[in-house]
């Protein structure tokens, strides 16, 4: 990967998208293989907060507001001698949250509660953004926003993502690159550039150059199904 | 509540009549500011059940919520303890009362054990539960962020029991109340289970629904304080329960 690239990973369920996230993220063992992060083995340096992840579920901690769920990560840290509050606010700004650093997270809205959780995981200055289909519990209406948020706070920061999702459209609005997982054992099966210049907003969805790659890698994922034992089996 | 009061009321002045039996809520009133103000002799019992309960009640939270954390972060501390706590949480604790009286003698000590034994089961329990079920995503949570060991259980693990903590403390004070009750049945000379089971044998009923009635206030009392510590706690949560 790049520096400051977005790559998404598609596949079908169960191909161990999502689990390979958490190996990055040093939150689970792996069996075999090796992650090298700035050509250094991702073991030798896994207890330095080099990622941010944003979980599916928002996991805000109910207990604290807003600012204090931002807070968490940058506690007990030099935070480069920068103010942890002034930072925390800085990030909730970002994600368009000015004025709600005092609400509890069973005050906010589906959509709200996950742009805590994207600045909380920005908000360690990571070298490394994780996401775990970040949008997929949201409503239809609200994802599309949350989509060019993303876009957007992408565009202000840029951050490496690694984006996992299991919606095609999302991966190619979003992306430089796509990478199709291949069904269990979960493999790279192949990659799909995507040239579509930026700024990008949700008109692109209905160019050709859009449904084109669209379709391309939805074709590459029900070939990996088919080859599995078809839909029956998802 | 009113209802009930006089349901009580019509019962005992137009059904039965006989205040050997059942004496009206006005009665008891009467018979309380009597107790109270006029021979002074409540103050004594009430201190003295006041003062078993909270020591036993202290006693049992400072005991049960570590002790249940213990279990719930250590799985061979879990197995040591599980045994012993079933059967001790399952035995009537009426059947103790003879045995920590032989071991404490018949002063505040065996009356304390006895109201512990009641108290530090709920908590315990509820303290081991809550931190068992503190949410997977949390846990990973504080692993992204690679929070250590003092970390995650003082910001994670600690804060997602309290909730627990204060439900297993609330169904204490119900068995604490039930413990001092117990308690003072055996060898006292004061206190207000004392003052009832005196009361029920020379038949004194006015005298016995004025000890059931500040049982009662005790109790609710009690739940009242938990209700705002609850609040105070944790104002994260929308409704507090009960209350």
């Amino acid at each position: 990967m790049r520096e400051g690239e977005f790559v998404s990973i598609v596949g079908p369920s169960g191909c161990g998208k999502t689990t390979m996230l958490r190996v990055i993220n040093g939150l689970m063992p792996h069996s075999g293989g090796q992650i090298f992060l700035d050509g250094k083995s991702a073991d030798d340096v896994s207890n330095e907060l080099l990622m941010g992840f944003v979980f599916q579920g928002a996991s805000l901690l109910p207990w604290r507001t807003s600012l204090n769920n931002v807070l968490l990560g940058l506690e007990g840290r030099s935070n480069n001698g920068q103010d942890a509050e002034a930072i925390a606010k800085k990030f909730l700004n970002l994600v368009g949250l000015n004025g709600f650093e005092n609400h509890y997270p069973h005050e906010l809205s589906g959509g709200m509660q996950q742009r805590v959780n994207l600045a909380r995981a920005l908000a360690i200055n990571p070298r490394i953004l994780l996401m775990d289909e970040p949008f997929a519990a949201l409503d239809a209406q609200t994802r599309n926003f949350m989509q060019l948020e993303l876009l957007r706070i992408w565009a202000e920061t840029k951050k490496t993502v690694i984006f996992v999702t299991h919606m095609i459209a999302e991966a190619v609005l979003l992306s430089d690159r796509v990478i199709v997982f291949s069904h269990r054992p979960g493999t790279i099966r192949s990659e799909f550039d995507i040239p579509i210049p930026r700024p990008r907003d949700m008109d692109i969805k209905s160019h050709p150059q859009f449904l084109e790659l669209e379709n391309k890698i939805w074709k590459q994922i029900e070939h990996e199904v088919k080859a599995a034992g078809g839909f029956a089996q998802l | 509540m009113a209802f009930g009061l006089l349901a009580w009321h019509y019962v005992s002045e137009v059904i039965i009549k006989d205040t050997a039996v059942l004496v009206s809520p006005w009665e008891v009133l009467t018979k309380a500011h009597e107790m109270f103000f006029v021979t002074a002799e409540l103050y004594a019992h009430l201190f003295a059940s006041s003062r078993i309960f909270f020591y036993g009640f202290l006693l049992a939270v400072l005991a049960g919520v570590p002790i249940g954390f213990a279990m719930a972060l250590s799985p061979l501390i879990r197995d040591y303890i599980n045994p012993w706590m079933t059967t001790l949480y399952t035995s009537p604790r009426i059947a103790f009362a003879p045995v920590l009286l032989l071991w404490f003698g018949i002063g505040e000590g065996s009356k304390v054990a006895i109201v512990f034994l009641g108290c530090v089961f709920p908590v315990l329990i509820n303290s081991y539960y809550g931190m068992r079920v503190v949410n997977r995503e949390f846990v990973e949570l504080a692993r992204s962020f690679r929070l250590g060991r003092w970390p995650l259980f003082f910001k994670i693990l600690l804060p997602a029991s309290v909730p627990f903590i204060l439900a297993g403390i609330r169904l204490a004070i119900g068995r604490g109340l039930t413990g001092v009750a117990i308690a003072e049945w055996f060898g006292a000379t004061e206190g207000l289970g004392y003052l009832v089971f005196f009361a029920g044998q020379t038949l004194n009923v006015p005298v016995l629904f004025v000890g059931v009635a500040l049982f009662a206030i005790l109790g609710i009392l009690g739940f009242e304080i938990v209700r705002r510590v609850e609040i105070y706690l944790t104002p994260w949560r929308s409704e507090p329960q009960g209350g």
